[in-house]
């Protein structure tokens, strides 16, 4: 079973900028995504909504299947920024692994 | 798919030891400059950021990591670390072709070529040309590369230099909206076809252009190809993904998965095809990506410099 952490959003400011609150889960950026397919990066912007940190370590190698090509942040109605979090979520997670 | 903790820590610890993500040595990979007699002071500086001389290394070590990726020994990849960048680097280079090396060579002299007849004053200085470290940002190593670009910054702006010509969409894109960001030092950043500036001709011919993710869409830049090419009587076809809303060829993905990066090649070349006219890209690691699939395809400086 996964726990939640409340304060996850705020432990991610670090890493990047604050917007994964924007997004209301259209799925513009998965339907879009040439990348990676699987709910992707929706998902992922979920899981920080949720407070999801487990989940987001479990499936870390995923984060470094996109590409960085920025279709996502550019189709994004509510401008969230969903490349920018992905982008965020690499830092956070690297930088797990090296504390680790 | 490998590990991308173990790509990314042979590629930082490179980075930090020999100022390259493959570890080779500056002078086996810089030497497109020294059969030409380029000026070293001008209005711009030529920076390079050394992304098409990798090129080569590039195809090289993917054909290796091809060979390993989900097999068992993908595994000892964690240990490339603790090898020292430039002993990896310099077998890097002897196993890579000389003939690729030329030919990546090429490209960057059909560029001064291309703006020495444009009369664009320019100098080049290869020791202020160095790698802007855009893998590591790309990678998720942020303190890596702010690290890394900050030492870049720092010694373009002692020697004083403030216009800046890129050739490469991923060099801009570092130079142009993240040294200012991360480093505190901006720069006046073109890319080349920006800066040309030839007598219009009627070429009559019809190219598709892949605009590379960054040039098309993190710097809006697909606009100047085109005007370049009408300029010249080259008129570009319409595909679905271009410009703004292009998409990826899958070539950054060659490091941490050549699988991935081989099945959206295949996607792309297959779009970029329908219009049976040649391919035309402007990034160095978008070409080289796409030549894997034996598509007709060339740089856009190549074509330039064949009509200009």
């Amino acid at each position: 079973m996964n726990s939640v952490n409340l304060d996850f959003a705020e432990e991610l400011k670090e890493y990047s900028d604050d917007t994964a609150f924007e997004c209301f889960n259209c799925g513009t950026c998965a339907a879009i995504c040439p990348l990676v397919h699987d709910n992707f990066p929706r998902r992922m912007i979920r899981y920080i909504q949720v407070g999801a940190k487990e989940k987001i370590l479990e499936n870390s190698d995923e984060l470094w299947r996109c590409l960085h090509c920025g279709l996502c942040t550019h189709t994004c109605p509510r401008e969230a920024d969903p490349g920018e979090i992905i982008l965020g979520l690499k830092r956070f997670v690297l930088a797990n692994w090296r504390k680790s | 798919m490998f590990n991308p903790r173990d790509i990314i820590e042979v590629l930082a610890a490179n980075v930090r030891q020999t100022k390259s993500p493959f570890g080779i040595p500056k002078y086996m990979v810089n030497t497109w400059f020294k059969d030409l007699r380029l000026p070293k002071e001008g209005e711009y500086l030529l920076f390079t950021g050394l992304m098409y001389q990798f090129s080569p290394f590039i195809e090289t070590a993917t054909q290796y990591l091809e060979k390993y990726e989900d097999t068992e020994t993908a595994g000892y990849l964690k240990y490339a670390k603790w090898v020292p960048g430039y002993i990896s680097g310099i077998g890097l280079a002897m196993m890579t072709k000389r003939k690729e090396k030329r030919k990546a060579g090429q490209l960057l002299k059909n560029i001064a070529y291309l703006l020495h007849k444009s009369k664009v004053n320019f100098g080049y200085r290869p020791d202020l040309d160095n790698y802007s470290g855009i893998l590591l940002y790309d990678m998720g190593d942020q303190k890596g590369f702010v690290a890394h670009a900050k030492k870049v910054a720092q010694k373009l702006k002692n020697a004083g230099i403030k216009k800046i010509i890129t050739i490469d969409p991923h060099t801009a894109y570092a130079l142009k909206e993240l040294f200012p960001k991360y480093t505190g030092i901006s720069f006046d950043v073109k890319p080349y076809f920006e800066l040309l500036n030839f007598e219009p001709k009627d070429c009559g011919l019809e190219v598709t252009l892949h605009d590379p993710c960054f040039f098309g869409r993190y710097l809006k830049a697909s606009d100047i190809t085109r005007k370049q090419l009408a300029n010249m009587g080259i008129s570009v076809t319409n595909i679905r993904n271009q410009g703004e809303f292009t998409s990826c060829c899958g070539g950054p993905a060659e490091s941490i998965s050549p699988s991935l990066s081989n099945e959206i090649l295949e996607k792309r070349v297959k779009e970029l095809g329908e219009p049976g006219k040649p391919i035309i890209a402007y990034c160095p690691i978008c070409l080289g990506n796409l030549k894997k699939s034996n598509a007709d395809v060339e740089d856009l400086s190549t074509l330039l410099a064949r009509h200009a």
